[in-house]
């Protein structure tokens, strides 16, 4: 992750492409490198977001109340036997005493060295408690992404094809209500319903501790752990994506190649899905992408309700504690994530809609 | 090709009819503003005083309880009534105006200043959303206007997005330019034809994210960043939820749900009012081609 010197190299790249443009002979290579360009252009532009996140998430910290060596050294935690010459020593430690511009340069280089810092809580390294916690979340975003996608496509080719009749205004009215519905409190509801009362899955966790079953045995456990937390995840998903489906089978409806189709002989089945559907599937890619913030939304909170060892709880409880290095990795993981998906969303719909290129 | 139809005929639309969602919603949302208003009324107790022993169960004295200092669980739920309307309207109205802003305007005006403002809603979409609302709800420390102020800005661009698209589908309409090859200036096409185009997607957008709005201050106050001396259903489930153990007394059928409800009746009273005037504003959504 070296964005400032990616940013700079993308930058010189497109000037010194930007001068030397407009005098060749052979119009498909130069098209090819006008194509170049516009690529370059946005890459550096995305790498221009990743260098400003990485200021915010380096000022955003430091300008909270409250301070980390206060969190240390505070009444109820284990460490209060700091007086002050041994919090000065801490923050000295730390580097914490220097000025902010020595701060930034030290980090930014740190950075460049894809070094995120020593926790402040818990003393090892961000990188590695961010490392340790990233499975799960990913294990939980992917589920939830895929599971949404999966049956919000579905949901909105069906609704889209028939448009205005029953299933389509039964589909609108129920993912239309339950889009917006927190899920911090949809998971509160289910877990207290389905893991406390009813006892069938269980409460908290990713898996089961201190228990050591053979690997199909661990696959269920984690399964019944994550049935909860990515149902929840996936409920706000799948409106998104069934809109944008049912928007794009809307579009597509009245179109002279379906009529063509239909002149043929297809069946319904085929019409819908081979051929409208395929063509509407296209906003769908840059949708998903765009859905990965609303995607880390969801999984703090989620993973916060039911206490999921994934990158969310981490952010939480790093803000809670005021760790700065951990809050700085956490955030940066997350912001650049979020943007190389609306990255590889671009290059994607590139790739599928050849007319955005052109 | 047009996203939205709207606005091309000014007429009145003969299925005006409001729909059985339009009408719940309706409901809940004056339910919502009458006890918000009448919260003084309405209530048992000051909120935020001790007004008896701590976690009492249900009585005569305290309907709902008390929670952990000793105060009034009805009492609080009657004013988070109106915590939760002032998110809602100063949310959706903070959004909205933001989209406006960077969606209409400079889609009006064209040229570098709509380039500019595209660009700066696609680096406004790519923010995390959360993340940078805790960010810089620590950094506000516990202001709840700050962070109100903050979910408004977020719910900008997408907004905005939706706006600039129509706008510029509004310019390029034959009719516009119409009005003003006919000798129509800018004040005339503004009332004539882009407010009646714009003004009900304005309408939905605000409802909508007036709805979302709720939904992250409460979340945000459940993770622990809100006012702590606020009253706000969402800072109820932070302390109820906090205690060990809740959801094995029964003490959570008093305290966690009746906040729960409450959040997710205002927030669907939006939702449904939303989804209600979608059809009304947009025919195209519903009937079939």
């Amino acid at each position: 992750m070296e964005a400032p010197s990616t940013t700079a190299q993308i930058d010189s790249a497109v000037t010194a492409s930007d001068g030397q443009a407009g005098k060749s002979r052979t119009p498909s290579w130069e098209q090819g490198r006008r194509h170049g360009q516009r690529w370059l252009v946005q890459l550096g532009g995305y790498g221009a977001t990743i260098f400003a996140l990485v200021t915010i998430n380096f000022l955003v910290p430091r300008m909270m109340p409250g301070n980390p060596v206060d969190a240390l050294a505070a009444q109820g935690s284990t460490n209060f036997t700091f007086g002050k010459q041994g919090q000065a020593a801490l923050a000295r430690y730390y580097g914490l005493d220097r000025p902010l511009i020595a701060q930034y340069g030290r980090y930014l280089s740190q950075l460049a060295h894809g070094d995120l810092g020593h926790s402040i809580i818990s003393n090892a390294p961000v990188g590695a408690d961010l490392a340790r916690r990233m499975p799960w979340t990913l294990l939980l975003i992917g589920t939830s992404l895929l599971l949404a996608t999966a049956i919000g496509l579905v949901a909105g080719v069906q609704s889209g094809w028939h448009r205005g009749r029953s299933v389509d205004r039964s589909l609108l009215t129920v993912l239309l209500s339950v889009r917006e519905f927190p899920t911090f409190l949809l998971g509160s509801l289910l877990l207290l319903f389905f893991a406390v009362k009813l006892g069938w899955l269980p409460v908290s966790g990713a898996e089961t501790a201190f228990s050591s079953p053979g690997l199909g045995g661990r696959v269920v456990d984690i399964g019944r752990h994550l049935l909860l937390p990515a149902f929840v995840l996936s409920v706000g998903l799948t409106a998104g994506s069934f809109l944008i489906m049912r928007a794009g089978m809307v579009n597509e409806l009245g179109a002279d190649y379906l009529l063509w189709g239909r002149a043929k002989g297809l069946r319904q089945r085929r019409l819908k899905y081979n051929y409208a559907a395929r063509n509407a599937l296209l906003p769908v890619v840059s949708l998903t992408a765009l859905q990965m913030g609303f995607v880390v939304t969801g999984d703090v909170l989620i993973e916060r309700v039911f206490s999921y060892p994934g990158v969310g709880n981490l952010i939480f409880q790093s803000i809670n504690s005021r760790d700065y290095p951990t809050i700085q990795g956490a955030f940066l993981f997350v912001a650049v994530s979020v943007i190389t998906a609306n990255a590889l969303a671009d290059l994607l719909y590139r790739r599928l809609d050849p007319r955005t290129s052109s | 090709m047009s996203v939205v139809e709207v606005g091309a005929t000014p007429s009145r639309r003969r299925r005006a009819r409001p729909s059985v969602l339009m009408v719940m919603g309706g409901a809940v949302l004056v339910l919502l503003v009458v006890v918000a208003v009448l919260a003084p009324v309405l209530a048992a107790h000051d909120p935020k005083a001790i007004s008896g022993p701590a976690l009492e169960q249900p009585s005569a004295r305290h309907w709902l309880g008390t929670d952990i200092p000793g105060r009034d669980i009805y009492s609080q739920l009657v004013y988070g009534a109106r915590a939760s309307l002032v998110v809602a309207l100063v949310g959706g109205s903070i959004a909205m105006a933001g989209a406006i802003l960077v969606g209409v305007a400079p889609a009006l005006l064209g040229g570098w200043a709509d380039s500019l403002s595209a660009r700066l809603v696609v680096f406004l979409l790519a923010l995390p959303g959360l993340p940078l609302l805790i960010l810089i709800g620590s950094l506000a420390g516990n202001s709840r206007l700050a962070l109100i102020m903050v979910i408004g800005f977020i719910g900008a661009a997408p907004n905005a997005r939706i706006l600039r698209s129509q706008t510029l589908s509004l310019r390029q309409r034959g009719f516009i330019t119409a009005a003003r090859g006919f000798g129509g200036g800018p004040l005339y096409v503004l009332r004539r034809h882009l407010v009646p185009g714009l003004g009900p997607l304005i309408v939905v957008g605000f409802v909508n994210w007036a709805g979302v709005s709720i939904g992250l201050e409460a979340g945000l106050a459940f993770l622990g960043l809100g006012d702590p001396t606020g009253v706000s259903w969402g800072m109820m489930l932070n302390r109820a939820l906090s205690q060990p153990g809740i959801y094995y007394s029964s003490m959570w059928t008093w305290w966690v749900l009746p906040a729960g409800l409450g959040i997710a009746l205002a927030v669907l009273g939006f939702t449904f009012v939303g989804v209600g005037l979608e059809p009304t504003f947009n025919p195209r959504w519903l009937r079939a081609s």
